[in-house]
């Protein structure tokens, strides 16, 4: 598959926020936003259907709604 | 709109079960609309002989096919415009044989590798006529989870995933992820109508390809 590239400006925190997460995943930079870009899409699908997004505490069972604009 | 030709095509072999020889095969990457209609035209009518033999035979229900209900059209219909999902097919003498739909958005539960990213197997199937348990017909062609298997290792290093794949596995596939694969079994899953879920870590994605499974 052909693949495009570009050039990505970050501010120093979000570099900061972007290589940090890539050692605790242990992905490269590029993958770990391709997988942003991929769970951001889903997100979207789900809200566009009218489906809301929580986060469950597994113990409590209690849930925190993620208000998305 | 299903697309009409796949994005990549691999040259793979199938094992013909009757001469035990090994037949040209092609994995395409993409499951496009040719392959929905083999699945449509001649998958599902050749199920329904089959069901209806088990049925003939006084087979308890518990033992035909549990992925009978699953209706390919309808999951690729579903994923076809998300980047998270990657279709697979395998085709060989001019007709599809398995299939195969994958999830790159899943975490891994394993001690020690949860909550690193892995590929998520979402559905394999292969055709009615390339399976051993229906209907006393021995299987036409041997081989084709195994090369699913591969393709879901392979994707899962291109994506940085170290191989990691999972599933969750119908009770008929369970001994095949187990056995066949080297997967680790994580029990069943309530959360998942109580199917046991599989995983491969990197180890033993990596054996797998060393011992040439899936080919």
């Amino acid at each position: 598959m052909s693949k495009k590239t570009m050039t990505l400006n970050l501010t120093e925190a979000e570099m900061a926020v972007l290589e940090e997460l890539c050692d605790k995943k242990d992905l490269s930079k590029t993958v770990l936003l391709r997988q942003a870009l991929r769970l951001y899409q889903r997100v979207e699908e789900r809200l566009e259907k009218g489906d809301k997004l929580f986060f469950e505490d597994e113990a409590s069972k209690e849930k925190a709604e993620i208000m998305m604009l | 709109m299903i697309a009409t030709a796949p994005s990549d095509v691999t040259p793979v072999w199938l094992t013909d079960r009757n001469t035990n020889e090994l037949v040209d095969a092609e994995l395409w990457h993409g499951i496009v609309d040719r392959n929905l209609a083999d699945w449509e035209a001649e998958w599902i009518p050749d199920l329904q002989r089959r069901l209806k033999l088990l049925n003939q035979q006084k087979v308890e229900r518990r033992f035909w096919p549990q992925s009978r209900h699953w209706d390919w059209r309808d999951k690729l219909r579903e994923i076809e415009r998300r980047l998270a999902n990657l279709s697979f097919a395998i085709v060989a003498q001019d007709m599809t044989q398995a299939m195969m739909t994958i999830d790159l958005t899943k975490r891994a539960r394993m001690p020690g590798h949860d909550g690193q990213h892995l590929v998520y197997i979402d559905f394999l199937e292969a055709a009615p006529w390339n399976r051993n348990d229906l209907a006393e017909e021995p299987a036409r062609f041997g081989g084709c989870g195994l090369i699913l298997i591969n393709a879901a290792i392979q994707q899962s290093i291109l994506e940085g995933f170290k191989g990691r794949i999972g599933l969750h596995s119908l009770p008929q596939a369970n001994s095949f992820y187990a056995n066949a694969c080297g997967m680790t079994d994580l029990g069943q899953d309530a959360t998942y109508e109580n199917l046991r879920y599989f995983e491969l870590d990197p180890d033993s994605a990596r054996s797998f390809i060393e011992k040439g499974k899936g080919e």
